[in-house]
């Protein structure tokens, strides 16, 4: 489990000033911690490619913004994240859900596809990213953010485990 | 019918220090009006984004105007977008749908249901407070100083004959663009 206040704290430390994806299962407590966060606006859209197009925006307009999505929805940005983020540079972390992580341990009943494409698609993004399965792992957050700006490209921290 | 270029020249008149962002068939012609750091055709970029890319924009950016010059085909390939902005309103922020009918830089194929949708009660649907067709010249000089200073979001849907704008290319790579846009906007 990943403790949604905890990860909140980091994102504050960081000074992060919008949060802009789609919630899931794993995601909900965090994201009903950050609704009552002040320093923080949650930005909901309708498909999380619109949360790359909306993050490079605020993030050239001198936001410093979000994207909190879970693996299926960021296999949906494909295009989107090439078109916006990557291609205009921008240091953007993603904290990423892993739908159906554990449905790779051998002899699961049924393996997520979600799961099983994340990281591959992610190497083949060049995204480098740091898997977070308890609270001890949080640092990877911010290891996130120091890739990101120090390649002005966008890097990811996986939430394995879901928030509570 | 309006002239699409006519009407890019009115607003180039009209400009101050908006952001203005361009996709595909309004992109390279206005950029021969006005290629400045505030000036963004979202090229090379991801189709379907230029509009939630600037409503971006228009958070971060609360005192300055920004403007999208949107396709219809784009508009189409993303119109959660209106839903998006409805319920995260910016009052700084004006999007024009350019309703030509057709993907114009790719040889002016239909875009689906192109006689049937009506754009504008797709916005108001959306949950967006505003939202007119434009299609005449008078009708642009009417709604001209709402597209700038009204309260948005708002949206346009500018009619617009089909031209035969090829694929645009402009004269600087993205990477280049958008770190310029945001030197202009943040000085960083």
């Amino acid at each position: 489990m990943l403790s949604a206040r905890k990860i909140v704290a980091v994102l504050k430390a960081q000074k992060i000033s919008h949060v802009v994806g789609l919630p899931d299962n794993g995601s909900r407590c965090l994201f009903e911690v950050l609704i009552t966060e002040e320093t923080i606006e949650v930005i909901p859209v309708t498909r999380e490619g619109e949360a790359m197009a909306l993050a490079a925006g605020l993030y050239l307009g001198g936001a410093r913004p979000l994207v909190l999505i879970q693996n299926t929805g960021f296999l949906e940005t494909g295009d989107a994240f090439r078109g916006t983020v990557y291609n205009m540079g921008v240091p953007l972390v993603m904290l990423i859900g892993y739908r159906g992580y554990a449905s790779m341990d051998p002899g699961a009943e049924r393996v997520d596809t979600a799961a099983t494409f994340l990281e591959p698609t992610l190497r083949a993004w060049g995204v480098p990213y740091g898997l977070m399965h308890t609270d001890d792992d949080l640092d990877c957050i911010d290891e996130a953010f120091a890739t990101a700006e120090r390649t002005s490209l966008p890097a990811a921290a996986i939430l394995v485990n879901e928030t509570v | 019918m309006l002239d699409k270029y006519w009407c890019l020249r009115r607003l180039h008149e009209r400009r101050k220090d908006e952001v203005i962002v361009t996709c595909m068939s309004t992109a390279m012609p206005w950029a021969k009006l006005s290629d400045g750091p505030l000036d963004f055709a979202s090229v090379d970029s991801a189709m379907g984004h230029a509009a939630d890319f600037a409503y971006g924009l228009a958070i971060a950016q609360p005192d300055r105007r920004v403007i999208v010059l949107n396709g219809d085909g784009s508009m189409l390939m993303c119109l959660g977008t209106m839903v998006t902005m409805a319920q995260r309103p910016a009052p700084n922020f004006s999007m024009v749908i350019c309703e030509n009918g057709t993907y114009e830089v790719t040889g002016n194929q239909s875009v689906p249901g192109a006689d049937k949708i009506d754009y504008a009660a797709l916005a108001l649907a959306s949950g967006l407070m505003q939202a007119t067709a434009v299609e005449s010249e008078n009708d642009f000089e009417q709604h001209l100083d709402a597209l700038f200073a009204g309260k948005g979001p708002q949206v346009f849907i500018w009619k617009i004959a089909p031209t035969d704008e090829g694929a645009p290319r402009p004269s600087r790579p993205i990477l280049e663009r958008a770190r310029s846009l945001r030197q202009a906007l943040v000085g960083s």
